[in-house]
């Protein structure tokens, strides 16, 4: 991942370091969740022949899979693997493409503002109403659901550090570098999923 | 709504989704802005607050789980040798067929498919050991080309497969039952894939090399004892998920420990690699979701317009027979497949084509299997043929050479379209034996 160009770079240092920051340890958050998720399944499953009950561990392995999906959506984005079709812009070049990339990033951010907004009003209102959970161990729903808003909170701070940075003559940092080497060719191939 | 009323919003979404997707909007966010379109024209709907709901039931999903593990499984054993042991315990029983050691590239991708859930991973890990192998031995480069191509497409189509878990939940279907659809059409595949290359060699003696020195039976069993990692891995994933132990979501669970005790055990586990693969599969994982949030909220929102079921009917007016009618959508699919990669692929269409294939009698699990194995042909087919990337990068031979090398097994892929959907009980038959009525 590229850092900010320091020519371009509008935010001073700190807030530069502490965005930075915020992206990496929501996405390693999002990685704890995952690892999470790996040691509830093993327990359910290898606990129903021993007779050991998980209390409540179906619902804690979907929250963490959202805690997963949605917290490191900031850190994915900024990694260049929040895929979009490339075919016509990367076709474009100098003021052209900076006009897409702006177009692009000013939906993208209005995008993610709202959905983050809603996000968060559904959190308030669970905590407002003190919305339970129904399994066995019945939690407060606006404890697991910090992890989709918030998750859909940094996403939408991204999205506005990025359109201010590419807006400012930042080069963007949610597009990685062509490929130098074949075994980057193929790591890219793999983690496009297909 | 009226008629003309459901075309105009079809149209307005239509032109959204194709100036968003052009214009290098990111997919999930594509998607989600037609929803909030479509949300326009239908009027007294909380827009917000139904996406904010939505999305949270969508993302905590306990059979989605699945995914991450799946992905992360894969992540750890490419990092392993796996392939080399796969490679080393195949070749010695392969040297009678026609095409000799070409046979490990189809077999090689079928059982490191069996573990794993992508294609470009299966083409990656098998070609990494085959391609030097066969170039080395003088086998000809067309064919082993094309066959790790076509081959590396049975990871998705082979369970377990991260494609599948994506179709299970954009179409609301059972995980387990279309994997289990996936075994019958992936033997077709395979047996289709080595008969063409026993034939092809039949047909070019000169252009295969002589057998290489004959081991005795105790040396090949030797050799074989490669296998006995891969075996282990397979056994655990299929036996705890056949046998009721586990449900998908956990079978996957076990995946990883068993990958990570391989990896172990080949001493290719470290810390370092091992947080590498977590925050690989995390963003693989965060990508996909967002995706599927966004096809999830369009489907929402075009369903209150009623435009899917319109559709279906008016596609249902025309007395397509289904044939036809998967000839229309095969076409449709393959033009598709020369944008858009597999997964976006899936999601984008199951909204509006799902209720059109229900109602022309098709089953949604047998239509997965279909659209898996279209997803495989448009792995194989450029401009983005991600297996193709793969190939060409680890060979060093141009696209178009490779596109070529690859063609005759997109014919046979589309063969299996083909035969799976004059006879879909190959699809069905497993599915149905386990989950009977």
């Amino acid at each position: 991942m590229s850092s900010a160009d320091p020519r371009h770079s509008i935010f001073p240092d700190w807030l530069r370091k502490s965005l930075d920051g915020l992206y990496l340890v929501s996405g390693w958050l999002a990685g704890l969740f995952l690892i999470s998720i790996f040691l509830i399944m093993l327990a359910l499953s290898a606990g129903r022949p021993l007779g050991i009950d998980v209390p409540a561990g179906d619902d804690f392995a979907s929250w963490a899979m959202a805690a997963t999906a949605f917290l490191g959506l900031a850190h994915t984005f900024r990694s260049g693997e929040m895929i979009r079709v490339g075919l016509l812009i990367e076709g474009l070049e100098g003021r052209k493409r900076w006009i897409m990339e702006m177009i692009a990033l000013a939906i993208g951010t209005v995008t993610a503002v709202y959905f983050a907004w809603y996000g968060i009003d559904m959190t308030m209102t669970s905590f407002r109403f003190n919305d339970l959970s129904q399994g066995v161990i019945a939690v407060p729903l606006w404890i697991p659901q910090l992890g989709f808003s918030g998750g859909l909170a940094i996403l939408a701070v991204a999205f506005v550090d990025e359109f201010l940075h590419v807006l400012f003559g930042g080069a963007p940092r949610y597009e990685k570098p062509p490929p130098a080497t074949a075994e980057e060719v193929v790591e890219r191939a793999i983690q496009s999923g297909a | 709504m009226g008629t003309i009323e459901l075309v105009e919003i079809a149209g307005v979404v239509l032109a959204a989704l194709l100036g968003l997707l052009a214009g290098g909007v990111w997919i999930g966010l594509s998607l989600l802005v037609c929803g909030w379109i479509a949300m326009l024209f239908v009027p007294g709907i909380p827009v917000g607050a139904v996406l904010a709901t939505n999305s949270w039931s969508n993302g905590a999903s306990w059979s989605l789980a699945a995914l991450p593990l799946f992905v992360w499984m894969g992540e750890i054993l490419f990092r392993t040798k796996l392939s080399e042991e796969m490679f080393r315990g195949l070749s010695p029983w392969l040297g009678w067929l026609p095409g000799r050691l070409m046979h490990v590239n189809v077999l090689g991708c079928g059982l490191f498919g069996s573990i794993s859930g992508s294609s470009a991973a299966t083409t990656a890990m098998i070609a990494k050991i085959a391609l030097p192998e066969l170039k080395k031995r003088g086998y000809d480069e067309m064919v082993s080309l094309g066959s790790l191509a076509g081959a590396g497409t049975l990871g998705i189509l082979i369970p377990p497969s991260i494609t599948m878990v994506v179709y299970a939940v954009a179409a609301n279907v059972s995980i387990i039952q279309i994997f289990l659809a996936g075994f019958l059409p992936s033997l077709i595949v395979m047996a289709l894939y080595c008969g063409y290359i026993a034939v092809w060699s039949l047909l070019n003696p000169d252009k295969t090399p002589p057998a290489p020195a004959k081991m005795s039976f105790k040396e090949k069993l030797r050799e074989s004892a490669n296998l006995i990692p891969v075996a282990l891995l397979i056994i655990l994933v299929f036996a705890t998920l056949l046998l009721g132990w586990a449900t998908a979501t956990e079978c996957a669970a076990w995946g990883v420990l068993g990958s990570l005790a391989i990896a172990a055990w080949s001493g290719s586990l470290t810390v370092r690699s091992f947080w590498e693969s977590v925050m690989g599969a995390t963003r693989l994982t965060c990508m996909i979701m967002l995706i599927l949030t966004g096809a999830g909220f369009m489907s929402i929102a075009m369903g209150y317009t009623g435009i899917p079921n319109a559709l279906a009917t008016w596609v249902e007016s025309f007395n397509l027979s289904p044939y036809a009618l998967i000839a229309v959508l095969t076409v449709m699919y393959i033009v598709l497949g020369a944008a858009l990669d597999g997964l976006s692929m899936i999601v984008l269409t199951t909204v509006v084509v799902l209720p059109m294939i229900q109602q022309a009698g098709f089953d949604l699990i047998w239509f997965g299997i279909f659209l898996i194995l279209i997803v495989e042909m448009a792995e194989v087919s450029p401009p983005v043929g991600f297996n193709l990337f793969v190939l060409q990068t680890m060979s060093g031979r141009d696209s178009l050479t490779v596109a070529k090398a690859s063609l005759p097994f997109f014919f046979l892929l589309m063969a299996t379209v083909a035969i799976i959907t004059v006879f879909p009980d190959i699809v069905m038959v497993l599915p149905r034996m386990a989950f009977p009525g």
